[in-house]
This record gives structure tokens, C-alpha cells and sequence, in this order.
């Protein structure tokens, strides 16, 4: 056995124990608790991105909550200084529901109470993410990157109907 | 760490010693080998996306035609409908190039196009055959397919993900899509403009068509371990 000195073995036997625990946790938490990291799915031009024809952010409010097919939604949400657009979205409950978020001026942040739907909105990227909603009920969403000095009125509704 | 050097001459103390190193010295080709492999990716392959959906629609004869006909081939899926004024008919032009651009991948299984129209209350197989005729579509390479209405929308909506819906004055607004699956029905990419980057579908079906020619035997687990690293291509 090599010989260590006995507070340097102390260090090094803590230090992988950390190693193993976050490492674990990570695991655990992406495997058994389903979390997913929201990872930028595609670039585009910030300034063009709410021009009609341009992008689906660039339709008209009312056609951003698009279905799939029955019970499978997406919805494309444009966050801007200082609201959400749509704020009040409307599915069925049982829908699986894939938010597509992005900014068209500074940093905005995406956060769905009741979900693990958590996400930092860039401008010129897109946050994806997806949840399923079982149980009907409002839940709100609201931006959790200070933006300004409107930053509290940035919230909205997803409102699952019985 | 000093202890562990061992003076010039000195044999090993014990054989605890040597497993040591031994321990470490594997420890360390190994962790070169990974890093090796990570930063030089000497095999690209494409994500697997996520499982493409199945279907049992009819082709443009008039025939079945399911997702199993095209087990074991690797697929370039588009979305249209004939009537098409929008983007949509850019995206037939795309897939008539790609078919002119075939022949000049190596591959071994047959490499396919298909296109579905989520328009079947006017496209029957007749219209079908004379739109895709005009296209220039070799029938035995490009199929046509369509169905009811509702396994059309769980197949491009639910499955593709691809969103459609009609408008009043009967035309569709469709976003723009492509999807490459290879021959275990797994999407493999995803092109969602009017305007692909063709060199780039060609690279594609060329480096698909490369994973079944070479992730064989022992390659196989090479070919793993490029998913694992995400050995995707820049
Ligand atoms: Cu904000």
C-alpha cells in the first residue's frame, strides 16, 4: 500500500465521496424524477422573429396554442418587455403540452408552477420543454429573469379544463 | 503524492505496489482513450431523435403501404398536399433534387423518399400519381401515401410533431418539414425549413447509410460509443 499521509487520505476519500453523491444525484434525478435540461433547440434573428410569416411567433396570438393532434399541444410563446404573449393558454386536461419559448429584446425567464417546466429565455433561442397535465386547474407562469422595471408583470395562465 | 515514486534501481516492496500502478496506469489510458475519442470523433453518426411513428396508409397505385414496407431502408419524409400554393411546393422541389442526388450516396440498402398528403378528400391515388409524375418521381424510389383523415393527424401531428390544419378557403397552413429515419424506424434528423441545406440531407443519408454499412461486429460497440460521446456532426 502506498503510504498517504493521513489528513491528504482524509481529503481525498471526502472529495470522492462528493464526487459519488452529486454524481448520483444527477443521475437519480434525471432517470427516476424525469428532469430535463432545457437546451437551446434552434437559432434565429431576434428582430425578425414576431414578423408575420416569419416564424410561428409571428402568427397571430390566437394560433400560437396549436394542436398536434388530440390531446398533444404546442405552443409558442413570445416574451417581451414586459409581458407574455399569449398569457392565457387553454388545453384540455391529459394534454401533453410542449412550450416553445423565446424573446425578442433581453433575457427573460419561463417558470410553470406545479411543473418542472423551468427555462432562462434568450433572445435569438429557443427553450423547449414539455409536460402533461393530468389534473385540471390554473397554473400560472410567470418570468423569474429580472428584466426590468416591468419584471412583475410578466406572468400569464395555462388554464387546464376539466 | 511523494511516496508513491519508487527510487531509480529499488525493486517493489510488495506486490500491492504494482497493482497500484497497474490500477493507475489503466486508470489513465483509459481516461486518454475517452478523451481521445470525444475530441477527435473518429466515427460521426446522427442522434436518435425519438421513435418515428407507424402507419398503414395507401400509396399512389392505390396499395397499402405501411411504415413496416420500409423496415431496413432509410427514409427522407416530407408533408404536402397537391393543391399546394405555399411553401409547401418548395419543399417537393427539395425532394426532387434529393431523388436526383440518390445514386451518388454509397449505400447498400435502398434509400427512399416519401411524402404524405394531408389532403385526402382531394388527393386519391390518381392525383397523386399525376402530381408526383410531373414531379419527376420514380415511383419505385418516391412514394406517395395519404389515409383518413384522423391517422393522418396522429401520424404528422402526434408523431412528427409536424403541425396542420385547414383554412376556410381550403387551403392548409402546413409548416414546413423534413425527417430522415433510418431502417429501424428511428428519426434520426430533423429539417424544419422550406429550404434545406441538400449537401447536408446527402450527408446525412451518406453517413446513415455508413452506420449500416460499417457498425458491425466489434464496430458496433465503436458506434455506441459515438452516440454516448454525442459524435454528432458540426
Ligand atoms: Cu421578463
Amino acid at each position: 500500500m502506498i503510504h498517504v499521509d493521513p489528513r491528504e487520505r482524509n481529503f481525498i476519500i471526502g472529495t470522492t465521496i462528493l464526487l459519488l453523491i452529486f454524481g448520483t444525484a444527477v443521475l437519480v434525478s434525471s432517470f427516476a424524477f424525469g428532469f430535463q435540461v432545457p437546451a437551446p433547440v434552434e437559432r434565429l434573428d431576434p428582430k425578425l422573429v414576431a414578423t408575420p410569416g416569419q416564424s410561428p411567433w409571428g402568427d397571430p396570438v390566437e394560433e400560437r396554442v396549436r394542436e398536434l393532434a388530440p390531446n398533444k399541444y404546442e405552443v409558442y410563446i413570445l416574451a417581451q418587455a414586459w409581458n407574455f404573449q399569449p398569457r392565457e393558454i387553454r388545453v384540455p386536461v391529459g394534454s401533453t403540452v410542449t412550450f416553445m419559448v423565446t424573446s425578442k429584446d433581453v433575457q427573460h425567464g419561463f417558470r410553470l408552477d406545479g411543473t418542472n417546466v423551468n427555462m432562462m429565455v434568450l433572445p435569438g433561442e429557443v427553450a423547449k420543454l414539455t409536460a402533461t397535465f393530468d389534473e385540471a386547474g390554473t397554473y400560472n407562469f410567470v418570468c423569474h429573469e429580472y428584466c426590468g422595471v416591468g419584471h412583475h408583470t410578466m406572468y400569464g395562465q395555462l388554464i387546464v379544463e376539466p | 503524492m511523494a511516496a508513491t515514486v519508487t527510487k531509480a534501481g529499488t525493486p517493489y516492496k510488495s506486490s500491492g505496489m504494482l497493482i497500484w500502478r497497474l490500477f493507475f496506469g489503466l486508470f489513465g489510458l483509459m481516461a486518454a482513450g475517452v478523451i481521445w475519442f470525444s475530441t477527435a470523433r473518429p466515427i460521426t453518426v446522427l442522434p436518435r431523435i425519438t421513435l418515428a411513428p407507424g402507419f398503414y396508409l395507401s400509396d399512389q397505385n392505390g396499395e397499402r403501404f405501411t411504415s413496416e414496407d420500409l423496415r431496413g431502408q432509410i427514409v427522407l419524409y416530407n408533408f404536402t398536399y397537391t393543391n399546394c400554393t405555399d411553401p409547401c411546393v418548395a419543399t417537393s422541389q427539395v425532394m426532387a433534387e434529393v431523388q436526383s442526388r440518390l445514386l451518388t450516396v454509397d449505400a447498400s440498402v435502398p434509400l427512399k423518399l416519401v411524402t404524405f398528403s394531408i389532403d385526402p378528400d382531394r388527393d386519391d391515388a390518381a392525383q397523386m400519381a399525376a402530381y408526383s409524375t410531373e414531379l419527376g418521381a420514380d415511383g419505385s424510389v418516391w412514394h406517395w401515401a395519404t389515409g383518413g383523415a384522423k391517422q393522418l393527424k396522429s401520424v404528422i401531428g402526434g408523431g412528427f410533431g409536424v403541425f396542420y390544419d385547414v383554412r376556410e378557403d381550403g387551403r392548409f397552413k402546413l409548416d414546413p418539414a423534413f425527417f430522415l429515419v433510418d431502417g429501424s424506424g428511428v428519426i434520426r434528423a430533423e429539417y424544419r425549413t422550406e429550404e434545406p441545406d441538400i449537401d447536408i440531407i446527402m450527408r446525412d443519408f451518406g453517413l446513415l447509410a455508413a452506420e449500416v454499412d460499417h457498425s458491425e461486429g466489434i464496430y458496433r460497440f465503436a458506434y455506441e460509443a459515438a452516440h454516448l460521446f454525442s459524435c454528432y456532426p458540426r
